[in-house]
């Protein structure tokens, strides 16, 4: 979804180490006004002039690994649309914690050494068998 | 020496109580039922069940550090090697999944909304196939009942090996909503190993897109030339 003038108008935006990071991780040459980084370091983008809507917002992870879990609500939310102004800006995203509330927010853990792995100390009540395969005559 | 000789002093006094009430329950109660008695195999212990599982080791001992795998490191030229194939390998893998489509009920328009331009999969590598031949992975996506999962087995067995399966669904999941009926096979982890469970009923085309980056991230692990160097 890019057109070579577009491409070397954005690159000759951001930079030259910017658009090898860029292609790396969006696979797209993307120029914005940088809005702020959350918590953890994720650094967040808007255009709303010269994108395509829906695309008018984008994210840059800190880590190589992204995930889409590692924003956070509020920002989750400005990502999304469901708000106008971002988290830094908002003043109702920028209310107390409540006592009951994670102090922070924690992705998702799947495939990774903290994750979730269920266990069951009682006898499975079915078992596998070992299926077998006819030879072909 | 108190304590010991108190405990042996409440002991005597109890037994004596016990020995005389025991049978004497026994007796009445063999009284009382008109069948006879027809005792099952004995308990150990009251409480524990023959042919259970014992009770789990204690959980404070044996704590054991295992290095993340960030933090197992490389050694020798060999393991540097064998790890660049492997990212080659997985990074191949990962982006061009392409999927058996197994849709069995509702969940499966969401799947098919998953290939529409909204939630364009094409720009993910994820290409349909109709042929289990041709796949290496297969999204279950729907109520399985007892008379689709032979089938659902036989077209698992057709794929080819590097192979995954994505259980899309309540229903896929663990029955869900049908898990009391008759018909229904309580989970397709029952028929085929499953590797990413997406829950919902049925999920949003974003939360199975969110499984195939699960999925995704499971293949970027895989470590598939060490294994065999291990070996």
């Amino acid at each position: 979804m890019s057109t070579l003038l577009r491409t070397l108008r954005n690159l000759r935006r951001v930079g030259l180490k910017d658009f090898g990071h860029q292609l790396q991780n969006i696979g797209d040459t993307k120029a914005g006004t940088f809005i702020a980084a959350d918590r953890y370091g994720n650094k967040y983008y808007e255009n709303l002039a010269e994108e395509l809507p829906l695309r008018t917002r984008w994210v840059d992870y800190k880590d190589a690994e992204y995930d889409p879990s590692q924003i956070e609500p509020g920002w989750h939310a400005w990502m999304s649309y469901m708000v106008d102004k971002p988290p830094t800006e908002d003043p109702i995203l920028q209310r107390q914690v409540r006592v009951w509330e994670p102090k922070e927010h924690r992705p998702t853990l799947t495939w990774s050494r903290a994750g979730y792995r269920p266990y069951s100390t009682t006898k499975n009540k079915y078992s596998p068998w070992a299926p077998v395969a006819k030879a072909r005559q | 020496m108190l304590s010991t000789t108190r405990s042996a002093a409440s002991m005597a006094l109890r037994a004596k109580p016990m020995a005389t009430l025991m049978p004497y329950r026994a007796g009445s109660a063999a009284f009382l039922s008109s069948t006879s008695s027809n005792s099952a195999t004995p308990m150990q212990k009251p409480g524990l069940v023959a042919g259970a599982p014992g009770t789990p080791p204690p959980m404070k001992l044996a704590r054991r550090e295992v290095p993340l795998p960030s933090q197992e490191g490389k050694k020798g030229a060999v393991q540097y090697a064998l790890t660049t194939l492997d990212q080659i390998a997985n990074w191949a893998r990962q982006s061009s999944l392409w999927p058996m489509t197994f849709g069995l009920a509702c969940c499966a328009i969401e799947m098919m909304h998953l290939s529409t331009p909204r939630y364009d999969q094409d720009r993910l590598g994820i290409i349909f196939r109709a042929s289990p031949r041709q796949s290496d992975v297969m999204i279950v996506a729907g109520t399985l009942t007892n008379k689709m999962a032979p089938a659902l087995r036989q077209v698992y067995d057709q794929m080819p090996e590097p192979r995954w399966v994505i259980s899309m669904g309540s229903c896929a999941n663990g029955g869900g909503y049908y898990h009391y009926s008759y018909s229904v096979t309580r989970g397709c982890d029952r028929i085929v190993p499953v590797d990413i469970y997406v829950p919902g009923c049925p999920p949003t085309s974003e939360a199975l897109m969110f499984g195939i980056f699960q999925l995704q991230k499971k293949m970027r692990h895989t470590k598939i030339t060490r294994m065999w160097y291990r070996k």
